[in-house]
């Protein structure tokens, strides 16, 4: 394979040549970089890792000034005593565990944060409220205490719930010590040990051979075709070759460097360890990651600004009411005891619960689909997603090598490069195909591993390089039968790939009984190919290779390396039965036979082709309004090209280069604004100033990132954020983590990721496909319509439990109902409904909605609070004084008489208190009708509750559009309000503390009608705001 | 509700129930009739303004005494303080004004001993004379006993309508410390069933509840008394409840100094 893999290392080195120069001269520019990066939020680590990235020179110096600066010798290794005391000095060969917050603060956080403290504050006044009553009067009640033992017990519960939500999908990442090799063979003394990896010290001496991970940063000293996988530092899983020689400026590039716990696949190598620990590439790129700051999550923000309007109602409202308490006479302490009710009545206390609860149901929801959340709020974050920042190897692209496109008889036919393909269509009838096929089949060293005989072509597992595998397969899908067919033509003589010739011969008998002739087979880089033939096939008749056919070659040739593929030239040659006999040794030294005048067969290109389902997904981000850009470390020729076929880069766009291509200008004759799309190499990137960035980001709608370092990564999602745009980045490589951890949600591939990367991110993608992620966000969107939803449905009753201490302390009349009874609400019979209304389905498709903006639409506006507290929520208070009043009245206190009670009504020492109609009741005798005044209200506001969460299905749909039925969750919420208003009443009401009594049946029905108003006022604010989009009415009604 | 609406509307078909376009009503009910209904007037409507609708929650009547101490239940007397009981002098002068002859002028002598029903609309109210208290009426000793030392105090049962003891009605009081001896009026805490049933507020009108009064002898030397009454004699009214510690019963405490 590695002709054509040369052929990109070319490409390669030619970009890194220019980069070596940029590096150069980005020197001056790096220290004015650097001060502006410390200007922004980055850390001082931050510039002094990026600087030791720099300062790394151990691959430029020679073997011998390697052995003098860690005082070794190559041959006979450190001796111990000289490693015990660099070990001394270093420390263990071991990462620091990833900085997590211990489990205790984490725990603590979950406790203290958003709402928890609302309700800290509202404990704290409880027992406030409850000393100050205590030192008036010793026999008070005790509501006000068990009311704040009951905050703290509920402050608890979520937070434990929060936290062990968080810890259940934290735990499913592996940790980093995973990566860790146990064992490495070393000389010391001169003699070869295998001592655990963490005791490795600079200077060791170690050998590597494959299947082994590397244990510390070495310096290659000598390598027997040693390839490794550096994906989990880089995330591109392409094998790389490691030798002895200095290749490259950046120690991340040159090939004489092993880095800490990267894999070799093959070969074996001699190295002598430089780095160890934390001060390995890999340690300090995750400290990098530690150091990153990170945002607050968007809804962390919208709670918070949740939080903030409850409390400023709650607040407000309390010192207004304090005051009028202070001038209606009321004793100083009483008022104080007022402003601490109202303040708690406001407190929605099993909110926290049921936002939590819905965030993690949806979460699972996520699960399934293959998004594994880690932060529960990340849930929400993915659904403001306004820019996604994607790689494209293994997310956008299915990660292995496909035959694209082939060109034989001067027509270019297209290979099916689906995931699942069983048949290739294009035209097979031509007698040149079927040499093509020959050469395919034959010129490749690639096998498919044992033991898979019933497993599907596409999915068997092969052995050999990423070109040679697609080929197999690409063989495998056209005949059943590639290894008989390789059998019946027995290899003779090969020459595998080397970087001097590019290409790969072989020499097969052949299975034509009649033809004794051999067959030369080669294929390799296509311009190398054409050198050494002077024939072509053309419909299987050799033709003279002359000037038109040179063209049409070329021409085929740079079409498929438009399309970023990579290209491989085939050609043959049966050799002359006279001259090589079956008895004829070839001799690959010597090459005793032809390697020019061969007849040209066809051209094979291939790529790493787009997953099936990502131009959908792509769709659908463009018309929910979300940008998606792309980063890769590719080649912009092939990034370009996978841009274009997954839609990032749309059809009918142009970047700069096709429009200065077009109207045949030079580019910087174009005017940019032109351009929607562009493609941007790391090189340029490199060269811009935040500002110029910014522009970018700003003018462009379709933007590919090519050859990329991960530094980059990190200003790119740096300089979306200054667009205040909500950034998802996907990545793998431990180098993506502080990308991950910068942007408003990470995202990790589960199967190709490092733990690094998955350490870092807010959310794992099970299957690492990019249309996980937009189905995730679908998911994220309707998560926050619903909790809108949930929160309208739980404000809503705060006013009828604040209406009640309103009323209680301006007109006097007995307490309508207690705080047991508003705690029951909050936490008992409204916190299944408010969890259901998370199990609403969209209203109308989400995904053709703009993301929100993060400043403009909130989560709690002002339409869904004025609306909750004053429509609603009023109605409702209504509702429940109506049954509050009922009650007292068919009792004997007719409203009238109840107006500036409270004196008498509270003094215990009145025994005789007269009602309207002239009979006395002693004090507890009242008691009792209050608590069932307490019960009537408690029944009034849940059964308006069940209408206030019919109501709440629906923002703007009528609910019959919306099914009365289609949430099944809904009506098992309705069942368990009543279920336990009915236990709580009858079941419960012998126990004095709760202060329920048992109700008599007609009085559960007294609010109905409000309940029904209540459903038909939200129909009627539905349909104008329906029928009159942009109105008033639709500007204040819709929340 | 629904029950309501279909004796409303019995002969309507569903449809009209909904909405009947003749009389502009919705669900059987004009719109003024549902504004009605929202502002609560059914309530008044459907209750009666003699009776309450329920009285489950005052099955037995409370005993309450007046004078009613300020805190607690502690009435506290020095003698030769007059200040220091002045108020209760006042309070029960106040109370009692209602049962003063010249008060009662409307009110007939009933036959002792068995309850006074009555079927007219308009209620008569028996006749409680003061003189039943004989010491304690205030008549002859408009201090009821302060300036003595030895001060009245007036239990009553509180009134519930339709209320029909049970046997023989009385109040019994009993004082903790021996040096103090109790006289109740009439003779033994007695309460006539005349007084009752109680037909409430509106419909009988000049009602009075039967009183007992109760005179605390402090022995030269005795200074304290705590006091319990209880009503007695009559199985539906009871003077046990565990939580209403005034159902039927009242302890208090009496004070003296000198």
């Amino acid at each position: 394979m590695d002709q054509e893999k040369s052929e990109i290392c070319n490409i390669k080195v030619n970009g890194t040549n220019f980069e070596k120069v940029d590096n150069e001269m980005a020197k001056k520019d790096d220290s004015k970089e650097k001060k502006k990066l410390s200007k922004r939020t980055l850390k001082k680590e931050h510039q002094k890792e990026l600087k030791k990235d720099l300062d790394l020179n151990d691959h430029k110096i020679s073997t011998k000034e390697l052995e003098e600066k860690y005082g070794t010798s190559i041959i006979q290794g450190l001796t111990s005593t000289r490693a015990a005391e660099v070990l001394a000095r270093d420390g263990l060969n071991v990462l620091t565990p990833f900085k997590d917050t211990p489990k205790i603060i984490k725990f603590f956080k979950q406790m203290v944060g958003g709402f928890s403290s609302l309700l800290w504050a509202g404990a704290i006044l409880c027992f406030i409220a409850y000393v100050i009553e205590f030192s008036k009067d010793n026999s008070v009640s005790m509501d006000n205490l068990y009311l704040g033992v009951v905050l703290i017990i509920v402050v608890i519960l979520t937070g434990m719930f929060a936290y062990y939500q968080e810890a259940k999908s934290t735990n499913i990442i592996a940790s980093f010590s995973k990566m860790i090799p146990r064992k490495a063979l070393v000389i010391r003394d001169g003699e070869k040990r295998e001592i655990p990896a963490e005791e490795l010290v600079v200077g060791d001496i170690v050998e590597i051979k494959g299947g082994d991970q590397i244990p510390a940063d070495i310096r290659i000293l000598d390598s027997q075709g040693c390839k490794v996988d550096n994906s989990s530092l880089t995330g591109e899983s392409e094998p790389q070759t490691r030798s002895c020689h200095f290749t490259h400026e950046n120690p991340l590039e040159t090939k004489n460097i092993g880095f800490y716990s990267t894999t070799c696949l093959e070969g074996t190598a001699t190295g002598i360890v430089i780095n160890t620990g934390d001060r390995t590439i890999i340690g300090r790129i995750a400290s990098l990651a530690s150091s990153v700051g990170q945002e607050k999550t968007p809804i962390a923000i919208e709670i918070e600004h949740f939080v903030h309007i409850v409390a400023g109602v709650a607040v407000s409202i309390g010192i207004v009411f304090f005051i009028i308490a202070i001038c209606m006479k009321y004793r100083v302490l009483d008022a104080v005891v007022f402003l601490i009710g109202i303040i708690l009545a406001n407190v929605p206390e099993g909110l926290v619960a049921a936002v939590t609860v819905s965030l993690s149901l949806t979460a699972k929801r996520m699960a399934k689909k293959n998004c594994l959340v880690k932060n529960l709020e990340a849930v929400e974050t993915l659904g403001s997603t306004s820019i996604i920042c994607s790689d494209k190897t293994g997310t956008l692209t299915q990660n292995r090598m496909t035959v694209a496109h082939l060109w034989f008889d001067n027509q270019i036919y297209r290979a099916d490069t689906s995931e699942d393909q069983k048949a290739q269509s294009f035209d097979q009838s031509s007698a040149t195909w079927a040499s093509l096929f020959n050469i395919v089949t034959l010129c490749n060293r690639a096998e498919f591993g044992a033991g898979q005989e019933n497993v599907s072509i596409m999915k068997k597992i092969v052995i050999g390089d990423a070109s040679e595998t697609a080929l197999l397969k690409f063989s495998g899908i056209i005949t059943d039968d590639v290894i008989g067919k390789r059998k019946r033509n027995p290899k003779v003589a090969e020459i595998p790939f080397n970087s001097v010739n590019k290409f790969q011969l072989s020499i097969h008998e052949t299975d034509d009984p009649n033809d004794k002739r051999f067959l030369l087979v080669m294929k390799g880089a296509p311009e190398r190919i054409l050198e050494k033939c002077s024939t072509i096939m053309i419909n299987g008749q050799e033709q003279p290779l002359d000037e038109s056919a040179r063209e049409a070659f070329q021409t085929a040739y740079m079409e498929l390396g438009g399309l970023g593929e990579r290209v491989l030239g085939f050609c043959h040659l049966y050799l002359p039965e006279d001259e090589f006999p079956d008895t004829y040794s070839f001799d690959i030294e010597t090459m005793n036979f032809p390697t020019s005048d061969l007849c040209f067969v066809g051209l094979i290109s291939l790529i790493d082709p787009p997953r099936s389902t990502v131009p959908d997904a792509v769709i659908k981000c463009r018309s929910a309004g979300i940008k998606v850009i792309m980063v890769t470390g590719d080649h912009p020729i092939t990034a370009k090209a996978i841009a274009r076929s997954v839609g990032i880069i749309s059809a009918n766009s142009e970047t700069v280069e096709d429009i200065a291509k077009r109207l045949k200008i030079p580019v910087e004759q174009v005017n940019k604004r032109e351009a929607k799309a562009a493609v941007v190499s790391g090189m340029e990137l490199k060269e811009m100033s935040p500002e110029q960035l910014d522009e970018l980001l700003k003018n462009h709608s379709e933007i590919v990132f090519a050859r990329t370092s991960p530094q980059q990564k990190l200003i790119i999602v740096e300089g979306c954020q200054r667009q205040d745009a909500i950034v998802a980045v996907t990545g793998d490589g431990v180098n993506d983590s502080p990308a991950l951890k910068k942007a408003n949600i990470g995202i990790a591939m589960g199967f190709a990721g490092s733990d690094a990367a998955k350490n870092a991110a807010d959310m794992v993608l099970l299957d690492d496909n990019f249309s996980s992620i937009v189905t995730g966000i679908e998911e994220g969107r309707l998560i926050f319509d619903n909790m809108k939803k949930i929160i309208a449905f739980t404000l809503t009753k705060n006013i009828a439990e604040l209406c009640p201490f309103l009323i209680f302390i301006i007109a006097g009349v007995p307490l309508p109902i207690g705080t047991i009874a508003i705690l029951f609400i909050d936490l008992g019979t409204d916190v299944i409904p408010s969890i259901a209304l998370a199990y609403e389905k969209a209203e109308s498709d989400i995904m053709n909605r703009k993301p929100r903006h993060k400043k403009k639409d909130r989560l709690v506006n002002h339409q869904l609070a004025l609306y909750s507290y004053l429509q609603i929520g009023i109605l409702q208070s209504v509702g429940g004084f109506f049954a509050y009043f009922t009650v007292y009245a068919v009792q004997g206190f007719r409203p009238e008489r109840l107006l500036y009670l409270r004196p008498f009504w509270e003094d215990n020492t009145f025994n005789d208190l007269e009602d309207s109609y002239g009979q006395e009741w002693t004090k507890y005798q009242r008691k009792y009708l209050e608590w069932t005044g307490y019960t009537a209200y408690f029944v009034a506001v849940m059964v308006q509750q069940i209408a206030d969460v019919i109501i709440r299905k629906t923002r703007i749909n009528s609910i019959f559009q919306q099914g009365l039925f289609r949430n099944k969750y809904i009506w098992v919420g309705i069942a368990s309000q009543i279920i336990i208003a009915v236990i709580l009443s009858c079941g419960l009401g012998s126990i004095t503390a709760l202060n329920f009594t048992t109700l008599r049946i007609q009085y559960w029905f007294v609010a109905v009608p409000y309940a029904i108003i209540i459903w038909l006022y939200d129909e009627f604010r539905k349909l104008l705001v329906r029928q009159y989009p942009g109105s008033w009415w639709d500007n204040n009604m819709y929340y | 509700m629904s029950k309501e609406e279909k004796k409303l509307n019995p002969e309507d078909n569903w449809r009209n129930f909904i909405y009947n376009p003749l009389t502009s009503e919705v669900l059987g009910r004009t719109a003024e009739s549902w504004g009605e209904y929202g502002a609560g007037r059914r309530l008044g409507q459907t209750l009666s303004d003699e009776t309450p609708k329920y009285q489950d929650l005052i099955a037995s009547p409370g005993l309450s005494i007046i004078p009613k101490p300020m805190n607690a239940l502690e009435i506290f007397v020095n003698i030769s303080e007059k200040t220091s009981y002045e108020h209760y002098v006042t309070a029960l002068g106040h109370f009692l004004k209602k049962y003063e002859d010249s008060m009662q002028e409307k009110n007939i002598e009933c036959e002792s001993g068995i309850f006074f029903e009555q079927k007219s609309r308009s209620k008569l109210a028996c006749k409680f004379s003061l003189k039943i208290l004989q010491v304690c009426s205030g008549l002859n000793d408009s201090s009821y006993g302060f300036d003595e030392g030895s001060p009245c105090v007036i239990l009553k049962m509180n009134r519930i309508i339709g209320l029909k003891p049970e046997g023989n009605p009385s109040i019994q009081c009993h004082v903790k410390e021996e040096r103090v001896n109790l006289v109740t009026f009439p003779d033994a805490g007695k309460i006539d069933l005349m007084y009752f049933p109680y037909y409430g507020k509106k419909a009988h009108k000049n009602y009075l509840q039967p009183l007992v009064a109760l005179k605390v002898n402090f022995q030269p030397g005795s200074e304290e008394a705590s006091i319990e009454c209880k009503v007695e004699g009559s199985p539906n009214l009871k003077n046990q409840d565990e939580r209403d510690k005034f159902l039927g019963r009242i302890a208090f405490k009496v004070t003296l100094a000198h």
